[in-house]
């Protein structure tokens, strides 16, 4: 079984795709077990997930031809190290938030639907699976209009006024970046003659210098398409709306995977496809490198001065797409490998916030951040799991995302432009003035009037275990990277050789 | 003059990005939902025409083989059948995203009485 797992690894994919066809019916019939059966299939990816990072650990890059025909003609199947990553990452953290989701849904969207929210979230786990493993590019466009259908769902499950309108955005804009997306695919294939990745790279490496504007072209639509999907600075409009009306548990997918895995495609199209030698002839790079930098202190600076606390996250959010793409256009390998791994720790910290904020919002109805008071002796073990995650995202050491961010320091200095140091450290005191207070207030203002008595959370245990386990993962990658670390290293050095 | 002979033997590229240009001035000018959905629809065609044009070969002809297996007398090149097929798919995709966004759109009509984006935002900024 496991060794058949290694020679057809889109069965992952496909495996998904029927746990997520078979929800409405188990909804009309047994409605009870949607959650549990959900979990136990995304149990059974994460342990398949974990084999073939392990087989790709060991050096091997699994190639799986889809019915038999070879890469050239069929859609051919790559579990490279950054593949091997993002299905481990995607089936963990959302294994994580389908826990919460057991006893979180029911409050949150109407009761009727909770069967749809499911095969919805399953559709975006498939998709999100196999643009990660897919090495054709229209294949990755039809999984990318996937996800983007799943994610629209997931945020209109709401059914709130703001949910809708906010999930029309999205799907205009998506529909836009995706059209953007097509475009290049499209140019790409008009100058190569095909689809899959490695001989597209191989023969834009004969052919690039007769079309110099053309490369130009694809280059300008991928950057724009795979930009606003993946909602880097001033292509973000969507974001903080669609993430902050959604569902908690919405909002921990959304902005923790979904908008991630664009960078995914852009990290597969730029490096694989075009190279480093076109992306700097192109100044590709230094654009990537100016629209990081942007992100990263305008976003921390939007995320200041969000007085609701989903909306300040979805700004954070927006400041960690500006570490990934920084690592990015770093061009490096360090750097490369440093923005992969801030994708896997980013995710984890992320879901975690979302997750406590919504537990946040379900016990006390409280949005405002500067109505936290006390909150750490009401709800210690939420707002101790929201504390180890945002600590992160400032850049504690002992927690993931110190490790990110030493990383990209390093990957800088390797690049020879050590002002991004700086970039990092002043982001560091941005991150800290935003989320630091929420932090203090929760634990140390205490209210003279009323004295504080010091109770657990009053919240159902599924609830509680997401949010702890993924706290958890936080501190375990903290302290032993080794994993993440391992797999990006050896990533960034097959892109950047 | 070369310039004019090459806008003419590539029409078709000149006109999907026109329609491209087009589709995105409609979603970014128009404030009725409706016509943004549309304005989408109008980007996502100019894709596929330039997709198709781009396997088009003049003088080709479609690439099936007739039931006698005796290719019409003349024929000396098959249209690439491969683009046609990719945009069967892209036209499904376009076709579900834009029923998803027209049934927000009722959704949206529901909750506000009006499809226009800009007195939606009224009536969200207001009392």
């Amino acid at each position: 079984m496991v060794a058949w797992l290694a020679t057809h690894p889109p069965a992952l994919v496909v495996f998904m795709l029927m746990s997520a066809a078979i929800m409405p019916a188990l909804a009309h019939f047994w409605p009870v077990l949607c959650a549990p059966v959900a979990c136990i299939a995304l149990v059974l990816v994460l342990a398949g997930s974990l084999h073939l990072a392990a087989v790709t650990l060991r050096g091997e890059v699994l190639s799986y031809a889809v019915d038999g025909w070879p890469p050239p003609w069929g859609i051919e199947v790559v579990v490279d190290p950054l593949a091997a990553l993002m299905l481990v990452v995607i089936s963990g953290v959302c294994l994580c938030i389908l826990v919460y989701s057991i006893s979180s849904l029911g409050k949150e969207i109407p009761p009727g639907s909770i069967g749809w929210y499911y095969t919805a979230f399953l559709l975006l786990v498939t998709a999100m699976m196999g643009v990660a493993i897919t090495n054709d590019l229209f294949n990755i466009y039809v999984f990318v209009e996937v996800g983007t259908i799943a994610a629209c769902a997931l945020v209109i499950a709401k059914n709130s006024k703001e949910a809708t309108e906010a999930a029309f955005r999205y799907l205009l804009l998506a529909t836009v970046g995706s059209g953007f997306l097509l475009f290049g695919i499209c140019l790409l294939y008009l100058v190569t003659g095909h689809l899959n990745i490695a001989f597209v790279a191989q023969e834009l490496a004969g052919v690039h210098q007769q079309y110099p504007n053309l490369i130009w072209m694809a280059l300008s639509f991928f950057l724009v398409g795979l930009s606003i999907k993946s909602a880097l600075f001033p292509l973000h409009v969507w974001l903080p709306d669609a993430h902050s009306a959604a569902p908690s548990t919405s909002s921990a997918v959304l902005s923790g995977l979904v908008i991630k895995i664009y960078a995914v495609v852009l990290i597969k199209l730029f490096y694989q496809i075009f190279g480093q030698r076109l992306l700097d002839e192109t100044y590709m790079r230094h654009i990537l490198l100016l629209m990081a930098t942007a992100a990263i202190i305008a976003g921390s600076l939007f995320a200041f001065v969000q007085l609701d606390l989903k909306r300040r996250l979805a700004y954070s959010s927006v400041v960690g797409m500006g570490y990934i793409f920084l690592g990015i256009g770093l061009g490096s390998p360090l750097g490369l490998a440093a923005g992969i791994v801030h994708i896997f720790n980013h995710a984890i910290m992320k879901a975690c916030l979302f997750l406590c904020a919504g537990a946040i919002y379900r016990q006390t109805r409280e949005r405002y951040v500067n109505h936290l008071q006390g909150l750490g002796f009401e709800m210690p073990i939420t707002m101790g799991a929201f504390t180890i995650a945002a600590l992160s995202m400032v850049g504690m050491p002992l927690s993931s995302g110190f490790i990110s961010k030493w990383y990209l320091s390093l990957g800088s200095i390797e690049a020879g432009q050590p002002l991004f140091v700086g970039l990092i450290i002043l982001s560091g005191i941005l991150n800290a003035s935003y989320f630091l207070p929420l932090i203090w207030q929760a634990f140390f203002v205490v209210d003279r009037q009323q004295p504080r008595t010091f109770t657990l959370d009053a919240l159902p245990f599924p609830m509680l275990a997401g949010q702890v386990a993924l706290a958890l993962a936080v501190l375990y990658f903290g302290v032993w990277p080794g994993f993440p670390l391992a797999l990006a290293q050896k990533a960034a050095y097959i892109f950047l050789p | 003059m070369p310039a004019m002979e090459r806008i003419l033997h590539n029409y078709p590229y000149l006109v999907a990005m026109i329609l491209f240009a087009l589709g995105i001035y409609t979603i970014l000018s128009q404030e009725n939902l409706m016509k943004k959905i549309i304005g989408t629809n109008i980007m996502s065609t100019a894709i596929f025409l330039l997709f198709i044009s781009a396997g088009n070969i003049e003088g080709g002809v479609p690439p099936i083989v007739p039931y006698d297996g005796v290719l019409p007398a003349g024929t000396t090149f098959f249209v690439n059948p491969l683009p046609a097929s990719l945009i069967l798919t892209g036209i499904v995709v376009s076709f579900s995203l834009s029923a998803f966004a027209l049934s927000i759109v009722i959704k949206l009509h529901r909750y506000y009485g009006t499809i226009e984006a800009d007195e939606i935002l009224k009536l969200r900024s207001g009392p």
